[in-house]
């Protein structure tokens, strides 16, 4: 990752959402993007120039338009139809975004449109967040990984946010998936958990 | 086989797709899925295909349909008379709440000019409070209220076009609780579908959304009534009935909202015993036992 001076940069033209230039790199800020606060955390995960990236909740792009700077190619996928225009704008710009609007929760409905991935990225408001997130490791590359932001608010509000990531964690282990870290996106995001998993 | 979105694949090799971008679209969503064989395709599978030549042209081929679909479902989705139906209706109750506020400044503008005028013991309606403010000399401040005035008036005609609308896309809600509070059910649910996908319990309390969740936190009493208090039913019915009339009323607007998303008309045995029903839960209460 890219970082001048402690800030979170990233390459590419700048001006696609109204974010601060740093000599010439676009500042990724992290109480807006929940990846950006993943990596403020200390996260090891380095995104690549030669990764295929499947973003679930891609909502306005602007977090959609970092990854593309980094990566080779990202499947933004967006249901609602109001985020989604302004996702077409962003798209047009980065010719390494392919928007697809379609139901998260229904891989059937935009399977045909992908190609094996290298990281699965999630960040969507569902209740069922452990489940779309399973059915969608079926894009996973064998040496891919998943990185999944936990809103634990939409799962259940009720509960405390730990229990919630724990009981998240556990659906997680009885699909076959092998966690590799959590972390907690404090300070930028409240009761959100970055959840790093493979394939078994 | 295999189907991908630029052709099939099985024993004999590859079929490129042929055709235009309309027809790609209606031959995917006719691909059936089924999970434990599919394997999602690999780009150079295209190039085997014959239907691109390099990566290039794949992402690029790929975007342009993706733009295709994406561009027809949103424009989809802002055709349907219900969406426009949300949209009126908010910009009306931003209306009113402009409207007030730039009323009651105007009135304490007002009192410095006339130090003698109080509104307080007086019964002046906002409408008439306006009127009386009109006669005022200065010209900024007969601007002002000139302005007030006509957003009133733009005011009354939206509220008139929601309710007609309203009336033509919601007919059964309509007929159940008035255009008007139809209307502001639709646009706290977002949209004519997700209404009718809502249990009757959401819809009683659609619109009390905090006095829901600090219920949920800490056990306050839960709320009775939404967005629904609003029809006369519910406000007028009696303390002790109030819950009753509310929870009735939202069971049938459940089914109401159902009947005016699927089959899109007025459905008048279902209205004629839903409105007997709801009068009756507004009954004495051992009026029913």
């Amino acid at each position: 990752m890219l970082w001048i001076d402690g800030v979170l940069v990233s390459e590419g033209k700048g001006g696609v959402y109204g974010e601060k230039m740093l000599r010439n790199y676009r500042i990724w800020d992290p109480y807006r993007s929940k990846l950006a606060a993943y990596y403020y955390g200390g996260a090891g995960l380095e995104l690549r120039k030669d990764e295929v990236v499947l973003y679930l909740g891609a909502a306005n792009g602007t977090t959609v338009s970092h990854v593309a700077d980094y990566t080779e190619c990202v499947y933004a996928v967006e249901l609602a139809p109001r985020p989604m225009q302004d996702l077409l704008a962003v798209a047009g710009k980065r010719k390494n975004i392919v928007p697809i609007m379609a139901d998260a929760s229904r891989p059937e409905s935009y399977a045909p449109l992908l190609e094996p991935v290298d990281l699965l990225y999630m960040d969507v408001a569902d209740p069922d967040q452990v489940g779309i997130a399973s059915r969608n490791s079926l894009f996973l590359k064998q040496s891919g990984i998943a990185l999944l932001m936990l809103k634990t608010r939409s799962i259940d509000v009720r509960k405390e946010p730990e229990d919630v990531l724990q009981e998240s964690l556990a659906q997680l282990e009885e699909k076959e998936c092998v966690i590799r870290e959590t972390n907690w996106l404090l300070p930028y995001h409240q009761d959100h958990a970055a959840i790093l998993f493979a394939k078994k | 086989m295999q189907s991908y979105w630029f052709g099939d694949l099985d024993e004999e090799g590859c079929h490129p797709f042929k055709g235009s971008l309309t027809d790609q679209v209606a031959r995917l969503e006719s691909i059936d899925w089924d999970p434990a064989t599919y394997t999602p395709a690999e780009w150079e599978d295209a190039i085997t295909c014959g239907y691109v030549k390099d990566r290039a042209e794949y992402l690029q081929k790929l975007r342009k349909l993706c733009f295709f679909i994406a561009e027809a479902k949103i424009g989809v989705y802002f055709r349907s008379k219900d969406i426009e139906l949300v949209q009126m209706v908010r910009m009306l109750d931003e209306l009113d709440d402009v409207i007030n506020l730039l009323t009651e400044r105007a009135v304490e503008w007002y009192r410095t000019k006339n130090p003698s005028f109080s509104r307080k013991y007086r019964s002046l309606s906002a409408k008439r409070v306006v009127q009386v403010m009109k006669k005022e000399r200065d010209r900024t401040f007969g601007e002002i209220i000139a302005d007030i005035e006509k957003l009133q008036e733009s005011r009354t005609r939206l509220m008139r076009e929601v309710t007609t609308l309203a009336d033509t896309v919601l007919p059964n809600c309509s007929a159940l609780i008035g255009g008007l509070v139809a209307a502001r059910l639709i646009s706290r649910a977002g949209s004519l579908e997700e209404l009718s996908r809502l249990p009757a319990s959401s819809i009683q309390v659609l619109g009390a959304q905090s006095a829901l969740f600090s219920h949920m936190r800490t056990g306050s009493p839960p709320p009775k009534h939404g967005i629904i208090f609003q029809h006369r039913r519910v406000h007028n019915a009696g303390r002790d009935v109030r819950g009753r009339v509310a929870r009735v009323l939202a069971a049938k607007l459940g089914i109401a909202a159902r009947i005016d998303y699927f089959r899109q008309e007025i459905d008048h045995d279902f209205l004629e015993s839903a409105q007997e029903a709801v009068d009756k839960a507004g009954g004495k209460k051992d009026a029913l036992d």
